[in-house]
């Protein structure tokens, strides 16, 4: 059937029922929008492809791909030959940097000096009306995964990345901008992508706690075309973590409110699914994947610190839970918020960033013992200063 | 006294209902569903024979299958003699099998019942006769069933059409079938009722005088007709009933043939056959599964690098090789129920290789499913004149069944019989509260 035939059947439509007029312009209007982002995304492609950008960027992937058959290949101890050039590697790897992004793209990476109790500060009066950032320490020589809210996703090495001098202060008119958010659309997360290789999916969670789980022998397309998804079922709603995993393990997030809720990965299914009820102001602030061997730690505003094993986790089995609570309702009317939560060991450190824009470093048992943590105002962000170093 | 429940297995939908002779109450059996009083009739089979059914089989169902991993070996399936002039011989035959398939996902297990040669399906090692199937999803729906009322259910009334088949024997075999598999779900005590005359008895509970009544049950497997009179429950009569083999499921299959295959390269691959084979299978999600040979990938692998229609023979790859069948089939259902309420709507199918839209209009779904309507309205007419009422006799026409929302078949009713007279009922609750009444009395 020829598209002039359809047209000709549609204006019958509108002929026999006039009403029928709006719904057929809305819907093709909605599709020519579809088709014009999806064309300015192949032109953009096409520009790519011209100027060789992606050749680039290809080359770049396959560096990458490379080197993590080579720490694939260690892992299992299947070449022999590469494990002489294990010291100089390491050495390489010991490099952590911690990167501390907005949702506006903006990026300070830092290599960390693990000395240094105070890593930095960062001079923003803003910082704690707005929107707060997110702290993420990662190897230097590695890559990471930028998730926009729009579902767009994209990939830079670590090592692009200008670094900033540890101990000093910075504005965010100094920070990097390595993918500059397009029209409409804020960056959602950096997510760490050296263990893509050894992961079965890509786990996504929005900020009202909708969850998709997408296997991760589709990361070519996946990277190729740029595209993860927004894992979102509202319109209202935005993409907020994306994390790897595999299928074994448990998965957890944490809302704002101290709704804790626990899903076992295997069970999730591969479409976009509300997972928890939530009151009207409340959204999801932190998601992890717990290890048995570690304890869950999740932190409210004013610095409390509350721990949790990781087996005491409880899964939730039905569509739509309510969350287990951290706190009493009492202590919430009080005013409490949670502002992070992750899973850590006693000896890994933890880094706060609070409202007078300065990143701390403290002893994750430390915190755990004294159940506060120590802050210049209230805190804004944690982040794990574990490098996610393969062993 | 065990309770006596009513059970509508519908062709699309079934649900269970208990009457205390006051009210009707609908039994939630699948609280994952939109509405959880009705479940759909899918039954899903897993590798080491653990079942579910409705919203969670087909929950089950995408997450063990769509985009999973596939391994096919070639196994011994039998053998056949061949016989020439002079010679005889005995030849091997082999299949392929997918020895990842996670489960099967059945449907339509209603309309296997009233088909003639269909005597049922292998599920990995094991041979499930139709009865068997019935009787597995009869089983867990009253396991369902009883959890919720809290005590052991023995006695049921089953829904049937008024026709499972034309033939009077496949008709009686069909019943007997589904008769022999309810007692072997363990329900002690079966019988029967008309499905129309069912949603007539749910019908009269709102009726204060005597009337003459069609009930026009339009569901997903079969057209159901009945002419009563009701009002009085010591002078009820059935007039006449009739049915015919057409319903939701015909619509969807037109949908598909008239309106989808040219995305799946029908009109743009030619001399090719078995690309043809596979295109004119889609229609049929059932049988799609079974064509994700190696051989056939590799045929249409082949025809894309060819550039033989490769949008459309990739989008036929991903459809087949994704377990995308039951997916597209639903959008196409859902895409159908839209324009019971809409002029236009969009049945659109984004995923691996496939981006499929199609922008639907009621004009073109009553163009293309024009040629039931005639066989519709003669079925109809037919009933009424084996009533000896004329359509000006009848006070009331009562619709039940998904299909009975369908405006053209809406129009037709209003027609004969005018609009006043055409009565709205719950389209997937009524012949269940029918059923349930019936086991009261």
């Amino acid at each position: 059937m020829s598209f002039s035939h359809k047209i000709d059947e549609w204006m019958k439509e509108a002929e026999t029922r006039p009403e029928s007029a709006v719904t057929i312009v809305k819907l093709i209007a909605r599709r020519l929008r579809e088709l014009t982002e999806r064309n300015e995304e192949l032109l953009a492609e096409n520009i790519a492809l011209q100027n060789g950008t992606r050749v680039e960027e290809y080359q770049k992937r396959i560096a990458h791909l490379e080197y993590q058959l080579d720490l694939l290949k260690r892992r299992f101890g299947a070449d022999e030959a590469l494990l002489a050039e294990l010291p100089a590697r390491a050495a390489e790897i010991s490099t952590l940097s911690l990167l501390v992004y907005n949702t506006y793209g903006r990026l300070f990476r830092l290599e960390v000096d693990p000395g240094l109790q105070t890593l930095g500060r960062i001079l923003d009066e803003t910082l704690a009306s707005s929107e707060q950032p997110r702290l993420l320490a990662i190897p230097s020589n590695e890559e990471v995964l930028l998730l926009f809210t729009s579902g767009r996703v994209s990939t830079c090495a670590v090592s692009s990345l200008p670094a900033v001098e540890a101990g000093g202060t910075w504005t965010w008119d100094q920070a990097a901008l390595p993918d500059e958010p397009r029209a409409g659309e804020m960056l959602a997360c950096i997510m760490p992508l050296s263990h893509l290789p050894l992961s079965e999916f890509f786990l996504q969670v929005s900020r009202r706690g909708c969850v998709k789980k997408t296997m991760t022998s589709l990361a070519q397309s996946i990277l190729g075309n740029h595209y993860l998804g927004k894992s979102t079922l509202q319109k209202s709603d935005q993409p907020f973590d994306v994390l790897l995993c595999q299928k074994k393990d448990l998965f957890a997030f944490v809302t704002l409110e101290g709704k804790l809720l626990g899903l076992d990965v295997d069970a999730l299914p591969y479409n976009a699914e509300d997972r928890i009820r939530l009151t009207a102001s409340d959204y999801v602030i932190a998601s992890f994947v717990p290890h048995p061997d570690e304890s869950m730690i999740f932190v409210t505003q004013t610095g409390k610190v509350i721990q949790r094993a990781s087996d005491n986790l409880d899964l939730s089995k039905s569509g739509l839970a309510k969350g287990q609570a951290l706190i009493p309702p009492a202590r919430l009317e009080q005013g409490v918020r949670f502002i992070g939560a992750a899973s850590v060991r006693e000896e890994e450190r933890v880094v706060a960033l609070d409202a007078t824009g300065s990143l701390n470093v403290h002893l994750a048992e430390a915190m755990i013992g004294a159940g506060s943590i120590a802050a210049g105002g209230l805190v804004l962000s944690i982040g794990v200063l574990s490098p996610q170093v393969n062993p | 006294m065990s309770i006596k429940v009513g059970i509508d297995f519908g062709t699309s939908n079934s649900g269970v209902a208990v009457y205390d002779g006051q009210h009707v109450r609908l039994l939630p059996v699948d609280p994952q569903n939109v509405l959880p009083e009705v479940i759909k009739t899918v039954l899903y089979i897993t590798r080491d024979y653990r079942t579910s059914i409705g919203q969670e089989a087909v929950e089950n169902y995408y997450r063990d299958n769509v985009n999973r991993q596939r391994r096919f070996v070639k196994q011994w399936a039998g053998e056949i003699d061949v016989y020439g002039s002079d010679m005889h011989y005995v030849r091997d035959i082999y299949v392929y099998v997918d020895e990842l398939q996670p489960g099967r996902l059945l449907q339509y297990l209603k309309t296997a019942l009233r088909k003639e040669k269909y005597s049922g399906t292998q599920v990995f090692e094991r041979f499930f006769t139709v009865g068997d199937l019935a009787k597995t999803y009869l089983s867990l729906l009253k396991q369902r069933a009883e959890d919720i009322l809290g005590e052991p259910v023995h006695s049921v009334t089953l829904g049937r059409p008024v026709k499972f088949s034309e033939l009077p024997e496949q008709d009686h075999k069909a019943q007997e079938t589904l008769r022999q598999a309810a007692h072997e779900s363990g329900f002690k005590e079966v019988d029967f009722e008309l499905e129309p005359i069912a949603a007539a008895l749910d019908y009269e509970q709102s009726i204060r005088k005597p009337q003459n009544v069609v009930i026009f049950d339009f569901g997903g497997g079969t057209l159901d007709i009945a002419v009563m009179r009701l009002g009085d429950p010591h002078r009820r009569e059935v007039y006449a009933s009739g049915g015919v083999d057409i319903a939701g499921s015909d619509f969807d299959r037109t949908i598909i043939e008239k309106r989808m295959l040219s995305h799946f390269g029908l009109g743009r691959v030619k001399h090719h056959p078995e690309i043809l084979e596979m295109i004119q299978a889609v229609p049929d999600w059932m049988a799609l599964p079974y064509l994700g040979t190696p051989i056939n990938k590799n045929i249409l692998d082949k025809a894309i690098q060819a550039g033989i229609a490769p949008i459309q023979v990739r989008a036929l790859r991903g459809l087949i090789y994704n377990d995308l069948a039951f997916t597209f089939y639903n959008r196409v259902e859902a895409g159908k129920i839209a324009l019971s309420n809409d002029g236009a709507t969009i049945i659109s199918l984004e995923d691996k290789d496939i981006a499929l839209w199609e922008l639907y209009t009621r004009h073109q779904f009553e163009t293309d499913i024009q040629h039931y309507l005639g066989d519709v309205e003669k079925v109809l007419l037919d009933t009424i004149a084996k009533s000896g009422l004329e359509p000006g006799e009848i006070d009331a026409v009562v619709k039940t069944g998904g299909s009975s929302n369908i405006p053209l078949f809406s129009s037709m009713l209003a027609r004969i019989f005018g609009r006043e007279k055409v009565r709205e009922s719950n389209a997937f609750t009524s012949v269940v509260a029918g059923l349930a009444i019936k086991a009261k009395m």
